[in-house]
């Protein structure tokens, strides 16, 4: 799967991955207000991120599994967006009811329910749109959810602050019903989940179109046989996220404590990563599309994303500008590695190949995110910083390595789009 | 050299070292004199290097005070007179002689302990809220610092509650002063670690069990301190890029008496409303410009006026700690916040080597892998150019 070329013109989409996406931020947009009301140090607030992505190790193997032989994609995807919002409700009400390990559990339900909603969308698309505009829709997809993610960062901070000038206190019932609020998201994706099983099930019925699947067959054997820019790609993709997703997590009150940003603006900086992803992500796809040359790209994402984090560690210029280079990257790179996968693997095992993937950087979220929050417990931001960048330059190392291994090989990942092109036609003759 | 302070009264603690000398004196008025039960406290800290000396002396004669001085001898020493500290006009009770060897003078004297009622507050507000009357500190009566003195820490607390409290808001709390004196460099254990020198002293402000007269109340400290030139000195912010000791503080706030070297009080903008303090029990602290104040319209300071002489103008800053939200002193009426005193050039930060080791193996292997790759290359395009055709 590449990343989208833009194109002229556009399909009905569902919002469904927008509710998903909204929520999943939740925590960070509010992470002053959860950490204050629930009295709760950083290390107990990341476990919020922490449970999220505990299911979903095991469910990246399963998820393909349960939509094509289980439950259909239909029911799949309904099933799936009904955890989304039982989820964050079960995780509104531990703020209403002040238990934090209710929160807890509502996260992990969330998980349950997000990440694999994720494959039941893809799966709709291909279905869908699969010979035509299927990168586009790829594209907006991502875009409509980054939109999500962007809306949640500025609106939550904004709505708690509503809330606690008509409630007149702050406090876990603040808290809680604002978090309600939010799940109001999570109610549109599900009556979007119902009206496409609808449309689906019509279109079957008329157009004799068969019900989509995943296409993916998960043999858990076939992972001894990777091979080893395959293990590579899997380091980057686990060192790569793990500076993000746990960095955006805790950035708010970063901003706020060492750029003394107000929190309206702290929460706008913390978005823009998101921001900028929602439009870039086609363009960088298009570009890598043309250009081939996936592993330069990767290699230029990380090395971006170092001098980010190195600038937000080391220097108090602006951090609109490195916060803008991590977007840019992190979107570059979303389109640059994940394709790689596909052209070291052969097709019956790319699902075991992408679940595998998905799994292991699930892990090493849930793992890094608690660790984060020791870190920034005990030693503060500065420390954390350093332990990103730690992890960044170990991804850059993996980077180099591949390039290397690739070249030592003859591999094709770095092949510019040309040369593949050439390759296709010879081995066609 | 090796030698200990020769005293009267009281007791002294001796450090062995070439360069600092290290003395901790202290006296307790004869009863005599007072005819009253209060003991007045003073410690004396002297710090004595090759060529010269820095005095502290600490009292609770009236409010809470410090007087610092450095001279350019070695062999500079406190002269008391306690009839004529101990008397209303106590100039000349205090000296440090010789007088021509002194370079520095100054003092703080920590004259109210303010409380303001949260509730009716805007986060910004200055002042954070209603105030309530405040307790004059030059009304509280405070403990034997005998019973609080431990020489292998160099430590000293004054602890004390309002002399009359008809409410009994200090019935089972008190104020405490906590003076740490330091023979060498380090940082304490506990946040918010501030770096101290030989030449520093380190004071930590504590109310425990005092209870406050609202739901949420805010709690601060009124500082005045001696005007030597006509403008009241400055507070500094720093900011820095450095929170490893004070995890989520960035900036340190100074006081600089002088143009350097001369006194400077050092804090970070952080109190904690636990014992054992940490980033779930961290407030913070706001502090106000110096402003001038006249003499009569504070807490007067017995000790000050005896060094210095009869003072007509203060400068007086506030220090509040904590939010109307978040944690608070209400949550288990403990309240510290601590600051340095010193002589001379101010402890700078710097990068502890954790940070600089994991800087120097996160980027110099991928550098110089990188740089090895692509010389690898090159040599490789070079030598596969330099190939010639056999025809």
């Amino acid at each position: 799967m590449t990343c989208p070329a833009s194109s002229p013109g556009g399909q009905r989409l569902s919002p469904g991955d927008t509710g998903s996406y909204f929520c999943y931020d939740n925590p960070a947009a509010l992470q002053t207000q959860i950490q204050r009301d629930m009295q709760v140090n950083t290390t107990k607030f990341m476990l919020l991120y922490a449970w999220y992505s505990w299911p979903n190790v095991v469910l990246c193997f399963l998820g393909g599994f349960l939509i094509d032989r289980v439950f259909g994609i239909r029911w799949g995807t309904i099933i799936f967006t009904c955890f989304v919002c039982i989820g964050q409700v079960v995780f509104a009400l531990g703020g209403i009811f002040n238990a934090f390990w209710l929160m807890e559990v509502g996260r992990f339900v969330f998980g349950i329910g997000g990440e694999s909603l994720a494959v039941a969308q893809n799966t709709y698309a291909v279905s869908w749109f699969k010979g035509k505009e299927l990168n586009l829709v790829f594209g907006l997809q991502l875009s409509m959810a980054r939109i999500g993610s962007t809306v949640n960062m500025n609106l939550m901070g904004w709505l708690y602050s509503k809330f606690e000038a008509s409630l007149g206190s702050a406090g876990p019932t603040t808290l809680g019903v604002t978090l309600l609020i939010g799940g109001v998201t999570c109610i549109l994706s599900l009556i979007s989940a119902l009206a496409l099983a609808y449309l689906d099930q019509r279109a079957e019925r008329i157009l004799h179109k068969e019900q989509g699947k995943t296409g993916e067959v998960i043999k858990l054997t076939d992972i001894k046989d990777f091979s080893l820019p395959l293990w590579l790609i899997f380091i980057i993709c686990v060192c790569y996220y793990v500076v993000v997703f746990p960095f955006i997590g805790l950035g708010k009150v970063f901003f706020i404590q060492k750029f003394g940003f107000s929190s309206q603006e702290a929460s706008a900086i913390n978005s823009v990563v998101y921001v900028i992803s929602a439009p870039m992500s086609p363009l960088f796809g298009f570009m890598v599309d043309k250009t081939g040359k996936n592993i330069i790209w990767v290699l230029c994402a990380v090395a971006t994303t170092l001098v980010s984090h190195m600038m937000l560690a080391f220097t108090m210029w602006n951090p609109w500008i490195a916060m803008c280079l991590l977007g840019l990257s992190y979107s570059l790179l979303a389109c640059a590695l994940w394709p790689m996968v596909a052209y070291l693997v052969p097709e019956h095992q790319l699902g075991t190949a992408y679940g595998f993937m998905q799994s292991i950087q699930n892990l090493g979220l849930a793992i890094i995110s608690i660790i984060a929050g020791i870190i920034l417990d005990t030693r503060g931001y500065l420390v954390l910083e350093v332990f990103f960048i730690g992890c960044v330059s170990l991804a850059l190392l993996s980077v180099v390595l591949l390039y290397l291994v690739n070249h030592a090989r003859g591999g094709n990942l770095n092949y510019s789009t040309r040369q593949r092109e050439e390759m296709k036609f010879s081995h066609t003759e | 050299m090796y030698s200990c302070g020769a005293l009267r009264r009281g007791w002294g603690h001796c450090a062995p070292s070439p360069i600092l000398f290290f003395s901790l004196l202290l006296s307790a008025a004869p009863f005599g004199l007072l005819g009253e039960e209060t003991r007045q406290n003073l410690l004396h800290i002297r710090a004595v290097g090759t060529n010269s000396t820095l005095h502290y002396v600490w009292s609770t004669l009236g409010p809470p005070t410090v007087v610092l001085v450095a001279t350019n001898t070695p062999h500079s020493v406190l002269s008391i007179n306690w009839t004529r500290l101990l008397s209303p006009e106590p100039d000349g009770g205090l000296m440090i002689l010789p007088k021509d060897s002194i370079q520095f003078s100054s003092a703080l004297i920590f004259t109210r302990l303010l409380e303001f009622d949260s509730a009716t507050s805007d986060a910004a507000a200055k002042p954070p809220g209603k105030p309530y009357p405040p307790y004059s500190l030059a009304e509280f009566s405070w403990n034997n610092i005998t019973d609080s003195l431990y020489p292998a820490t160099l430590s000293a607390t004054f602890q004390g509650h309002p002399k009359g409290d008809p409410t009994g808001a200090f019935a089972n709390g008190s104020l405490a002063f906590r003076v740490q004196a330091f023979a060498r460099s380090g940082r304490p254990d506990q946040p918010p670690r501030l770096l101290h020198t030989a030449d520093t002293c380190q004071l930590e402000v504590a109310l425990v069990g005092a209870s406050p007269r609202g739901n949420h109340s805010l709690f601060g400290i009124e500082v005045a301190t001696v005007g030597q030139s006509p403008d009241c000195p400055m507070i500094q912010e720093q900011h820095s890029i450095d929170d490893e000791y004070a995890p989520t503080v960035f900036q340190l706030y100074q006081l600089l008496w002088g143009s350097l070297p001369s006194g400077f009080a050092q804090w970070r903008p952080v109190a904690f409303s636990q014992e054992k303090a940490g980033r779930e029990s961290a407030l913070s602290c706001q502090a106000f410009p110096l402003h001038p104040t006249v003499a009569h319209s504070l807490p007067q300071s017995p000790v000050v006026q005896a060094f210095f002489g009869l003072q007509e103008k203060y400068c007086t800053f506030n220090l509040t700690f904590g939010a109307s939200t978040g944690p608070g002193y209400w949550d288990q009426h403990y309240l510290s916040w601590s600051m340095l005193l010193g002589v001379g050039l101010p402890p700078v930060d710097a990068l502890s080597p954790l940070i600089l080791g994991i800087m120097t193996v996160a980027l110099g292997i991928p550098g110089l892998m990188l740089l090895g790759a692509g010389l690898t290359l090159i040599l490789r395009c070079k030598h596969a150019s330099e190939y010639q055709s056999i025809n």
